[in-house]
C-alpha cells in the first residue's frame, strides 16, 4: 500500500505521574496507510502515549499535531471529530445500552448525520462484525471478544482517518482474535490507518508492518518487524537487561 | 404510527380533565401537588437518570424559581407568567453554572457538592428578612383571583404535559442518547465524539429549568414559599418518588410521583408510620427492583401496541427508538 500524508504526530512528548516519568520525550509519526505495532513490557508507557496521541491526558511537555493542526489542550471527542478513533485497554462500551445504540453515538457525532442513514451503516458495521444477530442485547451482556469487537466498531462509526486499539488480543478467544486479526486486516487493505498496542507478539507480528517499541517510558525502536527482531536494545528491554 | 399505549394515555388525560370538577377540593389540590412532583421527578430523571448526575440541588432550583418569580412579581408588577419564565431562565443560567462548576465531579462528589449549594441557597432565604421575609414566608400573588382550585389543576396539568413532551422529545432524539453514554462512561463517550462537558452543563441547566418552573407554579398556586420548599426533607421527597417509580423513564418518574403523593395522603391517619414506611419501600426497591416499582409495569404497558408499532416502523426502515421512553 502506498505511504501517503502524516496523519498524526507527537513531538517530544513527555507525561509524569508524580516522580515517575511515564513518557520522556517521545518521538512518535503515523502515515496514511501504516499499520503500526506498538509493543514494549509492562509499565513502558504505551497506553500513556495513546492517552495523550488521543486527547485523553494532556502531555506536560511536548505537543500533538493531527492531520497538520496543533492540538492545544483540546478534549478527546475534538480528536474524534478530525478522525482519531481508539479503543481502551479494559473495554468500555456504554454497557446498558443495546449493541445498535452503542454504535448509534458515535455515528450520531457526526456533522449532518441523518438517524436512518446511521442506523443503516451501524447494522452493516454489526453485519461485517458478525455482531448483527446481537443489535438488541444490552454491551455488557456480551462476551469478552465480542465486546472488543463492538468496541472496534464504535470506532468505525466515527469513520476514523487512524485507529488506536489498546491491547485488542488481550483475554480474547483464539477463535475470536483470529476473527479481530482478519477484520483488522481487510480494514487496512481498505485503506484504514492503525495503531495496535498488544503484548500478544504472535498477533502483532501476523498484522504489523512496522513496530515501535517503548521501554521506560522512552523510544528504544522503530523498524520492520525483521530489524526490531534483530535490534540489541529491544532484547536487553524485553530481557530485563 | 404510535403505540396502543400512547393512545390509552390521552384517552385518560381527555378523562382526568372532563372529570377533574368531579374532585373534592382537597384531592384537587393533592392532584395539583402530584403534578408538581410530576415536574420535578421528571426532570430530576432527566438529570440522575438519563445523565447519572446525582444532583441533591434539585429542589433549591425549584426554590430560587418560585423566589425569583414572585420577587420580580411583587417588586415589578410584571404579569406572573413572565415573572415565571424570568424565575425559569435564571434557573438555566445557575444550573448551567453548577453544571460547569461541577464538569469534573460524580458520584458522592456531586451529591454533597450540591447539596451544599442547596443548603447555601435555603440558609439565604431563610435568613434575608427583608427580602425573602426569612421562615415567615414570602406572600406571592397568586395565578387567579378565584377560590376555585380547577384553573390551578388545568395549569398544572398543562405544564407537566408540555414538561413531558419536551423532556421526551429531548430524551428519545440523538441528545438522550449522548446523556445515556455519559451516564455509562464520560471517557467511551468522550473517544466517541460526544462533546460531554458541552452535554452534562446543558442537561444541568434544561432539568434546572424545570425545576424552576415548577417552583414558580407552586409558589404562584399556594400564594406563599417559605424556604423549606428547597431544604433537604423535600429532596428526600423527591428522591423516594423518583426511585420507587423507576429513575431511568420520565414516565415511572411522574408515576412513582404520582403514586408516593397518594399514599402519603391515605396514609396521613397513620402519621408516625408513613414516612418510615416510604423509607422501607425505597430500601426494597433498591435491593430488589434497580429500576423501580413501576418499570415492570410501565414496560408491559408499552408492549400492548409494540407489535404494531414494530410492523410499521419495520416497513419504513425506521429506528427502533426505545418506546419505553
Amino acid at each position: 500500500m502506498n505511504k501517503g500524508a502524516e496523519l498524526i504526530r507527537g513531538a517530544g512528548l513527555i507525561k509524569r505521574f508524580g516522580g515517575i516519568v511515564a513518557n520522556d520525550t517521545v518521538e512518535f509519526a503515523v502515515v496514511e496507510g501504516d499499520l503500526v505495532g506498538l509493543i514494549g513490557p509492562n509499565g513502558s508507557g504505551k497506553t500513556t502515549l495513546i492517552n495523550m496521541l488521543t486527547g485523553h491526558l494532556v502531555p506536560d511537555g511536548g505537543r500533538v499535531v493531527v492531520r497538520g493542526r496543533e492540538m492545544r489542550d483540546q478534549p478527546a471527542h475534538v480528536y474524534a471529530a478530525m478522525g482519531v478513533a481508539r479503543t481502551f485497554q479494559l473495554t468500555q462500551l456504554f454497557g446498558r445500552m443495546t449493541v445498535l445504540e452503542n454504535l448509534l453515538v458515535p455515528g450520531l457525532t457526526r456533522p449532518r448525520s441523518k438517524w436512518q442513514a446511521v442506523v443503516r451503516r451501524a447494522r452493516n458495521t454489526l453485519d461485517f462484525l458478525n455482531l448483527a444477530h446481537l443489535e438488541q442485547l444490552h454491551a455488557k451482556n456480551l462476551s469478552g471478544g465480542q465486546q472488543k469487537l463492538l468496541e472496534l466498531g464504535r470506532c468505525l462509526m466515527l469513520e476514523p482517518a487512524i485507529l488506536f486499539l489498546d491491547e485488542p488480543f488481550a483475554g480474547v478467544h483464539p477463535h475470536l482474535r483470529d476473527e479481530l486479526i482478519k477484520r483488522i486486516q481487510e480494514l487496512h487493505e481498505a485503506g484504514r490507518t492503525f495503531v495496535i498496542v498488544d503484548h500478544d507478539m504472535e498477533s502483532i507480528l501476523r498484522v504489523s508492518q512496522r513496530l515501535v517499541v517503548m521501554a521506560r517510558g522512552a523510544k528504544i525502536a522503530d523498524g520492520s518487524p525483521a530489524e526490531i527482531r534483530a535490534d540489541q536494545a529491544v532484547l536487553a528491554a524485553y530481557a530485563g537487561l | 404510527m404510535r403505540g396502543l399505549h400512547v393512545y390509552i394515555l390521552l384517552a385518560a388525560a381527555a378523562l382526568a380533565l372532563v372529570f377533574a370538577d368531579q374532585l373534592t377540593s382537597y384531592w384537587m389540590h393533592v392532584a395539583i401537588i402530584a403534578m408538581f412532583y410530576g415536574i420535578l421527578a421528571s426532570s430530576w430523571s432527566l438529570l440522575a437518570g438519563y445523565a447519572g448526575l446525582f444532583s441533591l440541588g434539585h429542589m433549591a432550583f425549584a426554590s430560587i424559581g418560585g423566589y425569583a418569580s414572585g420577587l420580580l412579581v411583587q417588586w415589578y408588577g410584571i404579569p406572573i407568567p413572565v415573572g415565571m419564565a424570568a424565575g425559569v431562565a435564571l434557573c438555566c443560567a445557575l444550573g448551567g453554572l453548577i453544571g460547569w462548576v461541577c464538569l469534573r465531579m460524580s458520584g458522592p462528589y456531586l451529591a454533597i457538592f450540591t447539596l451544599g449549594f442547596a443548603e447555601i441557597v435555603r440558609i439565604t432565604f431563610a435568613t434575608e428578612d427583608d427580602i425573602t421575609s426569612g421562615m415567615a414566608g414570602l406572600h406571592v400573588e397568586r395565578l387567579f383571583d378565584t377560590p376555585s382550585r380547577l384553573p390551578y389543576f388545568y395549569t398544572a396539568f398543562a405544564l407537566l404535559a408540555v414538561s413531558l413532551l419536551l423532556m421526551g422529545g429531548i430524551v428519545r432524539s440523538r441528545w438522550g442518547l449522548f446523556l445515556r453514554a455519559i451516564r455509562e462512561d464520560e471517557q467511551a463517550a468522550s473517544a466517541s465524539g460526544v462533546a460531554v462537558a458541552r452535554f452534562r452543563i446543558l442537561v444541568f441547566a434544561i432539568a434546572s429549568g424545570f425545576a424552576g418552573l415548577a417552583g414558580g407554579f407552586y409558589g404562584h398556586y399556594l400564594g406563599i414559599l417559605t424556604p423549606s420548599l428547597g431544604g433537604l426533607d423535600l429532596m428526600a421527597v423527591l428522591v423516594v418518588m423518583t426511585v420507587i417509580g423507576g429513575i431511568e423513564r420520565l414516565p415511572t418518574a411522574v408515576g412513582g410521583a404520582f403514586a408516593v403523593e397518594f399514599l402519603l395522603e391515605v396514609l396521613r391517619g397513620d402519621d408516625q408510620w408513613r414516612l418510615p414506611l416510604f423509607g422501607i419501600v425505597l430500601l426494597l426497591t433498591m435491593r430488589f427492583a434497580r429500576n423501580g416499582l413501576l418499570t415492570p409495569v410501565w414496560l408491559q404497558f408499552v408492549r400492548l401496541g409494540e407489535a404494531r408499532a414494530a410492523a410499521t416502523m419495520a416497513s419504513r426502515d425506521v429506528p427502533q427508538k426505545d418506546p419505553g421512553r
